[in-house]
C-alpha cells in the first residue's frame, strides 16, 4: 500500500539556494566587524607611545584574514546545513563540531603570520606564553564563532522563509489559475450549453437517457467545484470525473467516438494532483473529435512503471500540427507537475501512430527521496 | 412548400431540428449534413428555401458555408449555436435569423414565423452571406465545384482568377474549376489579402507574380512563376503596386 504523498510536499523540503542580496549584507557585515576592530586597536596604538603603528593593523588584519577564510567556508556548506534551519539546535551543533580544528588551524595561522611579519622587520612579536594564547584565543573565538553562526542563522532563516513563502504562492497561485481554468473548462459555455442541448433532443425521445444526462452533468459540476478543497486525489476519483465528462461528450457525438479504458487496478488509490487529466481530454474532443465526422478511438491507459505512475491519453484520427504549440490545458498542466514534483514527474505530447498522444508521468511515494 | 437543408455535426441535435421541422405544417426536410462541406453540397444541389445551420461544425463552421454562398441566390440562413457570444452579436446587428441552443417549441416557432414571413417578401440570403464573409476573416479554403460534388481547395494555391461572363475560371497549378459567381464576388469573399485585381476580368495571386515587364502607355506584363503572361492594366496598376510595395 502507498502512502499518499503529503500535499504540501513541496514546502517541507529545503532548498540549498539563498537570495544572493542576503550575502551582501553578510559580507557587508562582515567587513564592517573587521574594520572597527582594527580601528579599535589602532586607537589603542595611539597611547601607547612603545609600538609601531603598523602593529595592531597586523594583529587584527591576521586575525581578520584567517577568520574570513573560516567564514568563506561556513558561508560555502550552508546549503548543506539549510534542511536543519527550522531545528536549531542540530543546525548549531553541526557548525559547532569544527570548533577544536578552527582553534587549532585559527591559532597556528595566525601566529606564524604575526611571527612571520615581525621577523622579516627583525623583531620579535612578544606575546604571552602559550598555555595562555591557547586558552585565550579560544575562548575568544568561541564568542566570535557564536556572534557570527547567529547572523548567519539569522540571515539564511530569512533567506529560506523568503523562498518557502515565493513558493507558497506559487503554488496557490497555479492552483488556483488550474481551478479557474477546469472551472472554465467545465462551465465552458459552449460545453454547458452543448449538452443542455443534448438533453432537451434526448427529452422527445428518450426520458431515461435524458435522465442520465442530466445526472452525470451534475455530478460534474459537483465535483468541479468540491475539487476546490483538494491539491491532491486519488486516481479512481479523477478517473471518475473523466468518464462522466466522456459519457456526456459519448451522448453528444455518438458513433463518432469510441473509448477504450486501460486502468491497472492496483493504481486506482495513487494520489494525483486534482483536476490533472480533464484538460488532456478535452484538447481530444476539441482537436480530435469536433474537427473531424470520421470516427475517433479514444484510449486512457494507467498503469505502474518503475517507480511512476504513467497515464496516457490518446486518440486516433487527428494529428499535431508542425508548429503546434502547447494551450492554456497543456501548459497549466505542466505549471503543477513541476511546482509539485519538480522535475520528478513530466508531462508528453507527441504523434504516434495516426493520431496524438499525451503522456502523464508522477512518481510514486515510495520512489520519492 | 418551404424545402428547408438542416446542417448539425451532432446526432441528437441534428434529429431534433429534423422532426420540429417537419412537423412544421408546409414546410419539408430535404436534406440534412452532419459538417460544412456537405451542408454546402446540401446547398448547391438541392437549392433548398432555407438553411439551418450549426456555427460550429468540422470541415466549415456554418458561418464559412455562408461566406462560400453567392448573396444573390443564397438560400435564407438561419445560425443555430450553442454558445458565440461574437457571432450572435453581429446576428443582432444584422437581424439575421438564428436559434439559440437549447431552444423550445416557442422560440422554434417564432424563428420559423420569421423565416416564412421574409420569404413571402423574398428576401434572399445576402445579409446571412455578408455575416458569414465578416465573421471568417480570412478566408483559407475555397467551396469549388468537381464533377457533380463540391470539394475545399487552399485559398493559397490559387494562381489567378478569370472572369467569363457570371462565371469565374479559378486556376490553380493542377487544373482550373469553374463557378458560377462574378468576379467582383469571389473576390469580395476572398479579401483583399492575397488577390489584386490587374484587369476588369483578372485578378492575380500576389505570391504567384513571378516579375513584371512595363509595355507601352504604362501597361505592364506579369509573368506568373508558372510561366503564363498576363496582362496589367493601367487602371490596376498602381493599386498593385502600391500592394507589391513599389
Amino acid at each position: 500500500m502507498l502512502s499518499r504523498l503529503p500535499s504540501t510536499g513541496v514546502h517541507a523540503d529545503y532548498d540549498g539556494s539563498f537570495p544572493q542580496k542576503s550575502m551582501a549584507a553578510l559580507w557587508a557585515l562582515w567587513a564592517v566587524f573587521w574594520l572597527l576592530m582594527i580601528g579599535v586597536s589602532i586607537e589603542d596604538q595611539l597611547r601607547d607611545p612603545l609600538t609601531r603603528w603598523w602593529e595592531p593593523i597586523l594583529t587584527e588584519g591576521s586575525s581578520a584574514l584567517v577568520s574570513t577564510g573560516w567564514m568563506w567556508l561556513a558561508v560555502r556548506v550552508r546549503g548543506r546545513h539549510a534542511r536543519y534551519l527550522d531545528k536549531p539546535l542540530i543546525w548549531f551543533a553541526s557548525y559547532l563540531r569544527w570548533l577544536p580544528l578552527i582553534f587549532i588551524t585559527w591559532i597556528t595561522a595566525v601566529y606564524t603570520i604575526r611571527h612571520g611579519v615581525y621577523a622579516t622587520v627583525g623583531r620579535t612579536y612578544a606575546h604571552p606564553g602559550w598555555g595562555f594564547v591557547v586558552v585565550y584565543e579560544s575562548l575568544k573565538l568561541t564568542y566570535i564563532t557564536g556572534l557570527w553562526l547567529g547572523v548567519l542563522f539569522g540571515i539564511d532563516s530569512y533567506g529560506q522563509w523568503q523562498l518557502q513563502w515565493r513558493r507558497l504562492l506559487q503554488t496557490q497561485k497555479a492552483l488556483a489559475e488550474a481551478q479557474l481554468a477546469q472551472l472554465q473548462g467545465q462551465l465552458r459555455p459552449h460545453f454547458l450549453f452543448n449538452a443542455l442541448n443534448t438533453v432537451s433532443a434526448l427529452m422527445h425521445t428518450d426520458v431515461t437517457r435524458a435522465d442520465r444526462l442530466v445526472a452525470a452533468l451534475g455530478d460534474l459540476l459537483r465535483i468541479s467545484l468540491r475539487s476546490n478543497e483538494h491539491e491532491m486525489t486519488p486516481l479512481a476519483e479523477e478517473l471518475r470525473t473523466l468518464e462522466l465528462y466522456a459519457g456526456i461528450m459519448h451522448e453528444r457525438f455518438r458513433d463518432r467516438v469510441a473509448l477504450d479504458w486501460q486502468i491497472d487496478r492496483t493504481v486506482l488509490d495513487i494520489p494525483v494532483p486534482a483536476l490533472l487529466l480533464q484538460p488532456l481530454l478535452e484538447n481530444v474532443f476539441k482537436h480530435g473529435v469536433e474537427r473531424t465526422v470520421t470516427p475517433v478511438r479514444i484510449h486512457i491507459g494507467a498503469h505502474r512503471e518503475s517507480g511512476s505512475l504513467e497515464i496516457v491519453v490518446s486518440n486516433s484520427g487527428s494529428m499535431l500540427a508542425p508548429e503546434h504549440r502547447d494551450g492554456v490545458g497543456f501548459r497549466n498542466c505542466r505549471e503543477r507537475l513541476d511546482i509539485i514534483y519538480g522535475n520528478a514527474a513530466s508531462l508528453l505530447v507527441c504523434n504516434e501512430g495516426d493520431g496524438v498522444v499525451a503522456r502523464v508521468s508522477i512518481p510514486l511515494a515510495e520512489a520519492l527521496p | 412548400m418551404i424545402r428547408a437543408v438542416i446542417a448539425d455535426d451532432e446526432a441528437p441535435a441534428r434529429e431534433k431540428l429534423e422532426r420540429w421541422v417537419a412537423e412544421q405544417p408546409g414546410m419539408a426536410v430535404v436534406g440534412s449534413a452532419e459538417d460544412g462541406l456537405s451542408a454546402a453540397q446540401c446547398i448547391e444541389r438541392l437549392r433548398p428555401d432555407v438553411a439551418f445551420l450549426d456555427v460550429q461544425m468540422p470541415t466549415l463552421s456554418g458561418l464559412q458555408v455562408a461566406a462560400q454562398l453567392e448573396p444573390s441566390s443564397a438560400p435564407l440562413i438561419v445560425f443555430v449555436t450553442a454558445f458565440d457570444e461574437h457571432a450572435v452579436n453581429a446576428f443582432d446587428l444584422n437581424a439575421i435569423d438564428y436559434l439559440l441552443k437549447p431552444y423550445d417549441r416557442d422560440r422554434f416557432a417564432r424563428t420559423v414565423q420569421r423565416v416564412r414571413e421574409r420569404l413571402r417578401t423574398h428576401e434572399s440570403g445576402a445579409a446571412a452571406v455578408a455575416i458569414g464573409r465578416a465573421q471568417a476573416t480570412s478566408c483559407e479554403r475555397l467551396l469549388v465545384p468537381d464533377g457533380e460534388r463540391l470539394q475545399l481547395i487552399d485559398t493559397a494555391s490559387v494562381e489567378w482568377l478569370e472572369a467569363d461572363d457570371n462565371y469565374v475560371h479559378v486556376h490553380t497549378a493542377a487544373r482550373s474549376y469553374l463557378l458560377r459567381r462574378t468576379l467582383q464576388d469571389l473576390l469580395s469573399q476572398l479579401g483583399e489579402q492575397r488577390f489584386v485585381r490587374i484587369h476588369k476580368s483578372t485578378a492575380v495571386n500576389l505570391g504567384s507574380i513571378g516579375s513584371l515587364t512595363p509595355l507601352f502607355k504604362g501597361d505592364h506584363e506579369i509573368h506568373l512563376r508558372n510561366g503564363r503572361i498576363l496582362r496589367l492594366s493601367r487602371r490596376y496598376r498602381d493599386a498593385l503596386f502600391a500592394r507589391m510595395g513599389r
